[in-house]
């Protein structure tokens, strides 16, 4: 029997157990394994399991499990991102790049909803996400003010810088916004480097999170386990990653997510049937910086130090690359992507110095070749069942 | 006096720089109706194209006339070689498709071009010194300091505006890449060979910044991988100032552009690191206030 | 003057002008559309019937003239706030969205009445599941009029649907959002005569359904336009040469010339 035979509430389940197996295995090994050799013998392996996985029907399964089971289905990805952290408890490096990945994701799930749905171009993401790490890196005098409150602060602050930049532009065609977030993407490096008071180019310190007398910088101790203390910080970002992908579901299965879609596709034919433009542009290039900023101020809290080199225009590019390479509107396919681009480099350290120029390239021949990316947007389907 | 008349000169040479690239992307807007964003790039490219001809010129003995004669063609060349290849082989399949993908395309292609320039350069990362081929010095005219290199380069840069201008208005290619701007179908039906005709514009397009690219190297004598990224952001400004589309709205656009940074400069020292930054407020507040550009009249969507 | 009083024209356009760069367009134009009535709006290619329906729905901007419906002033409105007026139409080209679904497109119409706040789309799901049920019920239902086999598409995207699915689906668009009045650019568009026959009794067919909608008509087909209209307004180079039931109006000298040249 093949997997593709169980059709049904048990094949759902089965496939969603194999595809989150497969993503957190993939994980642990990339991760834990140092000889190059094995390390490219291991991705080679997990490129061939994942494309296998599609013709066996185990994705099919797990997105039709997401759809009539999504609660069990989360449990399920709860379980495996618990396992995960339990693995590599005492990695610091394991963890710090799940803590990456799960941060940039979160970026690209705002890129997402601003260029999936809206078609809003946004070409300053890692700026969005260094205003988060230096509004938390401004607020950290500010002690009295509880760091959750900092964190909500920073995207709301990069939430705000986003909707002045846009406003102007927001009734001209779409070119036009292109430019304002290319300039605001590629001056920001200048902008702080120039500026003394942010740290110039030597950047500034930011104290680690304190939630409730819960010391993030202090390692964590869950009975007679103990984990590096970057597990803090994995589980605080894993837990707003699932809110945001929760957030961005239930923004794409909604009335709201079919104005979006209308927006980007056919603005001026949709306006004529009442709905108000500019009115969700702007509404979706707001949520989706405002992900980015509370995703910079954990960052920089996360690290303990931001510099105008972590928010380059390069990286910009990187986070556009990473939301096309998933699927553009697809936000599993973004997280898959954002494994791809964050830890192949990182691991298979002679690509480490071309990897702009390798997905550059990559991008270039998945829009000539395969435009919709590793794992295509699917057509909305609304669920008629009570 | 003196000190703004300097300011002036400056200005007037960034100005035409910018506006060089401007007509740029104003001939791919035309033609083609993309943002063509690698044109910033391909200018670096142009540019280290040069600086590879005179290490060659240098190399094989030439006297200093030709080896400025070699550089500047070298460039012009190598961007209108790189520029005809981007638009048959990338940017004409995607046609068709979303203008997302369209501005990713040209901006990924400006990306490996910048990388390859950096990786594969000898010691591409670091800032390369453009030989002076101009004659040096200048002179002195009631207090004002003429460069000579900055006059003549002035002059050859809005000559070949002019140049540009006249291909595009005055001969009948230029008629053929007008023919296709206006309605690429309609053209293709009178026997207009439509893809020869778009490769063809965006090889003049890019050998603009070829020449910007070469009047960039021989005025700041250094040029380095990563200068085309701020130029286009500017060319791209100017263009959309002066009404995208619009060949004299792009270079009125680079004049304003150079006048409102030189302006910070002058009169507001203390921000001068801020020039761009402020120069980008001032045009998205005109793109705000003139959407169709501030030359162009008021046009309308296409229903 | 009261607005929307039951004896009163809804849409009234009066001295309307559009100019492109030198080109007018729509010169002086004044049409006065009667309530219940099929209004057919001919002319030759390029007599401004489409920019008048752009004009009408905000697309484009008036140099001149007045634009009212039902008594109110709408010439400067931008296009969503005409809709909420009341006026919906259909454009020449198709403009479904064809990634999306048939269900999708088919909101888009009802937008107005749709609720898009954010805590009722992102936390009462509830309710927004029981309202999504109640809106596919209400589109099948509408659907099933003009086509049985579009009703069970409702989830397929809409490039899966051959071109008089389309068209049907656009128009089932303009009338969901239950408008006072409906602009149709040219229904028989791209589709065969036999199609066109067939999609036109449709359209009245829901027509009546409606309690006797108010509609504009572009149509090149003349056929079409004698079966389904009341009256005709006849354009040339933006100008109306003339007005009536379409037998007199055939019969107009200018009219033949318009069609013919000058012979």
């Amino acid at each position: 029997m093949t997997v593709t035979s169980m059709k049904g509430t048990a094949g759902q389940i089965v496939s969603s157990i194999l595809v989150t197996a497969l993503l957190v295995g993939s994980l642990v090994a990339v991760l834990e394994i140092e000889d190059q050799r094995a390390l490219g013998i291991c991705v080679a392996i997990i490129a061939g399991l994942s494309f296998l996985a599609p013709k066996l029907g185990i994705l099919r399964g797990a997105e039709q499990a997401g759809a009539h089971h999504p609660w069990a289905v989360r449990l399920i990805i709860l379980i495996g991102f618990c396992s995960l952290v339990l693995i590599l408890k005492d990695n610091n490096f394991a963890l710090l790049m799940i803590a990456t990945i799960l941060i940039y994701a979160t970026v690209c799930l705002g890129i997402t909803i601003q260029t999936g749905y809206a078609g809003l171009f946004n070409f300053a993401g890692a700026a969005f996400l260094g205003t988060g790490g230096y509004t938390a890196a401004m607020l950290a005098n500010a002690t009295w003010l509880p760091d959750i409150v900092t964190i909500l602060l920073g995207g709301v602050i990069a939430a705000a810088l986003g909707t002045v930049l846009i406003l102007p532009v927001l009734r001209t065609r779409g070119h036009y916004a292109a430019l304002t977030t290319l300039a605001f993407g590629v001056l920001f490096n200048g902008f702080l480097e120039a500026n003394e008071m942010l740290g110039g180019p030597q950047g500034l310190k930011v104290p680690g999170i304190q939630i409730f007398g819960w010391d993030f910088s202090n390692d964590l101790v869950i009975g007679s386990l103990s984990f590096s203390f970057y597990a803090n910080y994995v589980l605080l970002i894993g837990a707003i990653f699932a809110l945001f992908m929760i957030f961005t579901r239930f923004i794409e299965r909604s009335w709201i997510g079919i104005w979006l879609d209308a927006v980007r596709l056919d603005e001026i034919a949709v306006s004529v049937f009442g709905l108000r433009i500019s009115v969700w542009k702007s509404f979706a290039f707001t949520a989706g910086n405002f992900l980015a900023g509370v995703m910079g101020a954990v960052y920089a809290k996360m690290t303990e130090f931001i510099a105008p080199a972590n928010f380059t225009f390069g990286d910009s590019l990187l986070l556009v690359a990473i939301v096309l390479l998933g699927g553009i509107g697809n936000r599993w396919g973004v997280l898959v992507a954002t494994m791809i681009v964050i830890l192949l480099p990182e691991k298979l350290q002679f690509i480490q110095e071309y990897r702009l120029l390798l997905f550059a390239c990559i991008i270039i021949l998945l829009l000539m070749v395969r435009p919709a990316g590793l794992l295509a947007r699917r057509v909305r389907v609304f669920e008629e069942r009570h | 006096m003196s000190s703004i008349a300097q300011y002036l000169l400056n200005g007037l040479m960034q100005g035409t720089i910018y506006g060089l690239v401007a007509i740029g992307f104003t001939i791919f807007f035309g033609v083609m109706n993309v943002i063509k964003f690698s044109h910033g790039d391909v200018l670096t490219f142009g540019a280290f194209g040069g600086l590879v001809a005179a290490w060659a010129a240098t190399a094989l003995g030439f006297p200093i006339w030709l080896e400025l004669v070699f550089v500047v063609l070298i460039s012009v060349m190598a961007s209108a070689a790189i520029g005809a290849i981007i638009a048959r082989g990338l940017v004409l399949p995607l046609k068709d498709a979303p203008p997302l993908n369209m501005l990713l395309m040209t901006m990924m292609v400006g990306t490996a071009i910048r990388e390859c320039i950096r990786l594969f350069f000898p010691n591409g990362t670091n800032p390369q010194r453009f030989p002076e081929l101009l004659p040096s010095g200048g002179f002195d005219l009631s207090g004002v300091y003429f460069r000579y290199d900055g006059l003549i380069l002035i002059a050859a840069g809005i000559a070949f505006i002019f140049a540009v201008q006249w291909i595009i208005n005055r001969t009948r290619l230029g008629l053929a890449i007008r023919a296709v701007a206006e309605d690429g179908e309609t053209a293709r039906t009178m026997g207009i060979n439509f893809t020869l005709t778009v490769a063809i514009a965006f090889a003049i397009g890019s050998m603009t910044a070829g020449v910007a690219g070469a009047l960039y190297g021989l005025y700041y004598s250094e040029i380095n991988y990563s200068m085309g990224l701020i130029l286009a952001i500017i060319g791209f400004s100017a263009a959309i100032i002066g009404g995208l589309g619009n060949i004299w709205g792009a270079i009125v656009g680079g004049y304003l552009f150079a006048g409102l940074q030189t302006a910070v400069v002058a009169l507001l020292p203390a921000l001068s690191d801020y020039k761009n930054v402020i120069a980008l407020i001032v045009v998205v507040a005109l793109i705000a206030w003139r959407p169709t550009g501030l030359l162009a009249e008021r046009g309308s969507e296409r229903v | 003057m009261s607005a929307g009083s039951k004896n009163e024209s809804p849409l009234i356009a009066s001295g309307l002008s559009v100019k492109f760069g030198g080109l007018l367009a729509l010169n002086e134009l004044s049409i006065e559309v009667r309530r219940g009535e099929v209004l057919g709006l001919i002319g030759p290619n390029g007599s401004g019937k489409t920019t008048f329906f752009n004009v009408i729905s905000g697309i484009y901007a008036a140099s001149a003239g007045q634009v009212l419906l039902d008594g109110r002033d709408i010439t400067t409105l931008r296009p969503h706030q005409i809709a909420a007026h009341g006026l919906a139409r259909t454009f020449q080209r198709s403009r479904l969205c064809l990634s999306l679904s048939v269900f999708d497109n088919l909101m888009l119409g009802a937008v107005r009445r749709l609720n898009s706040g954010l805590w009722y789309n992102l936390v009462r799901r509830d309710r927004l599941a029981a309202d999504v049920r109640s809106a596919a019920k209400e589109a099948r239902d509408l659907l099933a009029i003009f086509n049985p086999d579009l009703a069970g598409k409702l989830w397929q995207p809409a490039i899966s649907l051959g071109m008089i699915d389309r068209r049907r689906l656009e128009i089932c668009r303009a009338l969901i959002g239950r408008p006072k009045i409906v602009l149709l650019d040219e229904p028989s568009a791209g589709m065969t005569h036999d199609e066109t026959n067939q999609l036109m009794n449709e359209i009245l067919e829901v027509r009546r359904n409606l309690g006797n909608l108010t509609v504009v008509m572009v149509e090149h087909e003349m056929g079409l336009i004698e079966r389904a209209t009341d009256r005709c307004v006849v354009l040339n180079y933006g100008k109306k040469i003339c007005e009536g039931k379409y037998a007199d109006v055939a019969a107009d000298p200018l009219v033949r010339e318009a069609y013919l040249g000058k012979s």
